[in-house]
């Protein structure tokens, strides 16, 4: 009975390590109570399985972790695409967006959030880890209004505050990498450790990069992030009819036959409708759609023609 | 497996004495934010605070941490700025730090981070690196958002509802 007292002290000091230091030092800790014979063995490789699955997943990707991967991801968007060198237009677009990331659940990240418009005529919209939020030239002069402008910011809002990009990472990779990272005592990578995590790193954001431009996210999740905007917007006081407007008018034009760009990345704009109307619906209370932002909105677009 | 249950819960149990021991001491996990007068973002800084820093918890309301700095500083920083998960024992003492704890700088020197970006920028000369640094660039002031959300009757200024 004493013993196992021992060891169940010993557990919850190690598991207690595990929350204030990290892999590492449980791995130590557990190896230093086994070599006394405090627990067994088969004790310390439990405590040391566990340790581990504490850094596992998406959610354990650090805020920094996360910027440095949108950081990559954003640098290979932006070797595809040009941007709108405007910076009159970029003003507005990051004073919208703003507006919207302040008013939603997660406005801070840890490089902030900044918005650009990518000089295309295509229709499309991407938000790279920790707030790299792309808009397509082509995509805001189909809005009507800033309050369609600012529903489409707080969906891409909505899959950062989400975290949806770093969940397209294959879960293989992350383990790995949590491995080189956990599996030394020194601070530093040496240089083999480095090029393998670099590897990794390397894969994950491909994994990213692979969902926003080719196979897009899954269903479940663009539909959350309409959630999310419909939920944003409202609380910034848009008028959130503006996302069933843009919706709709992209339900009208969808090609017949394959698709390609926004709309084989994106559901079908009619099962997204459907929700979003019911979302609102649900609404303690709808701001009104006023004058006075259709107007700026309408001013600030004639930069774009 | 009943042992291993009540194995599981008294480590739980242990864990959960350490976690309110320990709650009041808080950590930045962003590049840089503010400590403002008042929880909301237009508030006036009162002063900049870095990732690591670490803050003396006083109150949660809204989603904002009312927070004391070191120097005595007290005020309001969001909550999607803040690290919960990690405690900071050097703070604990009274000898807090505003600069990341050996262990958490550790943890940082191996993660996906600036040398891994420098490794994978030498890999990879066709990653538009110039782009992300000059959209990083341009951010507009909270001062600014906030006549911006005048304007428009937004936010707090918006009477249309």
């Amino acid at each position: 009975m004493n013993a196992r007292l021992r060891a169940v002290a010993g557990f919850a000091a190690v598991a207690a390590m595990a929350l204030l230091s990290g892999c590492s030092a449980v791995q130590k800790g557990a190896d230093i109570l086994a070599s006394q014979g405090k627990i067994s063995e088969k004790d310390r490789a439990a405590i040391v399985g566990t340790s581990q699955a504490l850094r596992s997943t998406f959610a354990d990707i650090t805020d920094e972790e996360e910027y440095y991967i949108g950081r990559a991801v954003s640098a290979l968007i932006l070797s595809r695409y040009k941007t709108v060198d405007d910076a009159a237009f970029t003003r507005y677009l990051n004073l919208v967006g703003m507006a919207v990331v302040y008013n939603s659940d997660r406005p801070e990240t840890y490089g902030g959030y900044h918005f650009t418009v990518l000089d295309s005529d295509e229709v499309n919209a991407m938000a790279a880890p920790g707030g790299f939020v792309f808009v397509t030239k082509g995509l805001v002069r189909r809005c009507g209004d800033e309050e369609t402008l600012a529903a489409i910011l707080a969906h891409e809002v909505g899959h950062v505050a989400a975290r949806h990009g770093l969940q397209s990472i294959k879960k293989s990779r992350l383990v790995d990498a949590f491995g080189v990272i956990g599996s030394t005592a020194a601070s530093q990578l040496n240089s083999e450790e480095l090029t393998k995590l670099t590897g990794l790193f390397e894969g994950a954001l491909g994994d990213v990069l692979e969902t926003l431009v080719g196979r897009g996210y899954d269903r479940k999740y663009e539909f959350e992030a309409d959630e999310l905007s419909v939920k944003f917007i409202a609380q910034t006081g848009y008028n959130p009819a503006g996302l069933a407007a843009f919706l709709t008018t992209m339900e009208r034009d969808k090609p017949s036959g394959p698709v390609a760009g926004w709309f084989k990345t994106h559901p079908s704009p009619a099962d997204r409708l459907t929700r979003v109307r019911a979302e609102i619906a649900a609404l303690a209370s709808v701001p009104a759609k006023l004058d006075i932002r259709t107007a700026r909105f309408a001013a600030e677009l004639e930069r774009l023609k | 497996m009943k042992k291993r249950l009540r194995l599981g819960a008294l480590a739980l149990a242990v864990l959960l004495v350490f976690v309110y021991l320990l709650a009041e001491t808080i950590t930045v996990k962003v590049k840089t934010t503010s400590v403002r007068r008042d929880p909301k973002f237009y508030a006036a800084s009162l002063a900049t605070i870095k990732s690591g820093t670490a803050l003396q918890k006083l109150a949660l309301k809204n989603g904002w941490f009312q927070v004391k700095t070191k120097d005595g500083v007290t005020g309001w920083v969001h909550s999607s700025a803040i690290d919960t998960r990690k405690f900071d024992l050097t703070a604990l003492g009274g000898a807090q730090q505003t600069q990341a704890s050996s262990g958490e700088v550790a943890l940082a020197a191996k993660g996906f981070n600036k040398r891994v970006e420098d490794q994978y920028r030498v890999q990879n000369a066709a990653a538009n690196y110039a782009g992300v640094d000059k959209m990083e660039k341009f951010t507009v002031l909270p001062a600014e958002v906030e006549e911006f959300l005048k304007r428009g009757k937004l936010g707090e200024f918006g009477g249309g509802r």
